[in-house]
């Protein structure tokens, strides 16, 4: 089976990154690329091989892909006018975990907020028992929060902001 | 992220709190025999549950928030009213530890109590009142 086949339970998504502490990212070509590179950082619960990554232990998968990006004219006093598409910048995704200041990865995304610079390779892994799909990007850590809301455990967000437009990749296990 | 916590400890805890609370006996639900006693307490526990997130990692949890019910029974509808102001009064917005620290207590982030309502039971000849209590426990 080439790909997931199934209408899939959004639960079966999950996020994962590289655990070095200054990793080097995945190329274009390797973001693209499921064995010894893309499977590496999903760990072996989603159908990856996990020998260089990490789950980051989120609470839901927002929403990912491209951002909507077109170039318009229109001219004035006439009805004439376009729409022309470009090419799509990758979305930025906005996490939110249950903060666990004890987590390797949230410590990790803390470092690298904190720092600015750190480039890291980003996967999100939709699994169905059998197979995986992937969608790999690589990005840096910004607007980090945390909300001590007294209503429920305390949360930590933060919003992943991939660099360069073809720096993602969609790759599956078969 | 964290494991499921064990209602087992919770109960034990709740009771040797309320035990420690007030200077009548305490019992976990209730039994027509003590109808017999002046006073007492009983209690439920119920609501135990941690949100799970995302993922095949079970435990990408968050933190528990269980309910347990306290019902007070007295003969004499003031002595209810004032064991269950004693109850308010120790745990609506308690934070510490909860339990037993030489066995098995916890720290408690916060304990909310809701006073739901007073009641007399004619069969029993008991006067009731019904309160809840909300824990927010770390994992």
């Amino acid at each position: 089976m080439a790909l997931i086949d199934k209408v899939l339970a959004g639960y079966t998504a999950t996020l994962w990154m590289q655990d070095d502490v200054t990793p080097t990212p995945l190329t274009d070509a390797q973001l693209s690329t499921w064995t010894a590179q893309v499977a590496n950082i999903v760990g072996t619960t989603a159908g990856g091989t996990g020998t260089a990554g990490m789950a980051v232990p989120v609470e839901a998968i927002p929403a990912f892909g491209a951002d909507d990006a077109v170039a318009s004219y229109s001219v004035a006093g006439a009805r004439t006018g376009a729409k022309i598409t470009t090419q799509n910048q990758v979305t930025s995704m906005n996490i939110t975990c249950a903060w666990n200041p004890a987590d390797p990865a949230m410590l990790q995304i803390r470092d690298d907020g904190y720092g600015g610079v750190t480039v890291r390779t980003y996967v999100v892994a939709v699994y169905d028992g059998t197979d995986t799909v992937a969608y790999a990007f690589n990005a840096m850590v910004g607007g980090m929060q945390w909300d001590m809301s007294p209503s429920a455990e305390g949360k930590f967000m933060f919003t992943l902001h991939p660099v360069g437009g073809n720096s993602y990749g969609w790759t599956t296990n078969s | 992220m964290s494991t499921q916590q064990n209602p087992s400890v919770y109960a034990q805890c709740i009771q040797y709190q309320l035990s420690d609370i007030v200077s009548v006996p305490v019992y976990a639900n209730f039994n027509r025999n003590w109808a017999t006693e002046p006073q007492f307490l009983t209690w439920n526990l119920r609501n135990v549950h941690q949100p799970v997130y995302t993922g095949q990692d079970q435990n990408n949890k968050g933190i528990d928030r269980p309910i347990f019910q306290i019902n007070v029974f007295s003969k004499d509808m003031d002595t209810a009213f004032n064991l269950s102001n004693t109850i308010l009064q120790s745990l609506h917005g308690y934070s510490g530890m909860f339990g037993n620290p030489a066995t098995n207590g916890f720290w408690l982030a916060k304990a909310d109590v809701f006073w739901l309502y007073n009641t007399y039971d004619n069969e029993i000849k008991l006067h009731q009142i019904v309160l809840d209590c909300q824990l927010d426990v770390l994992t």
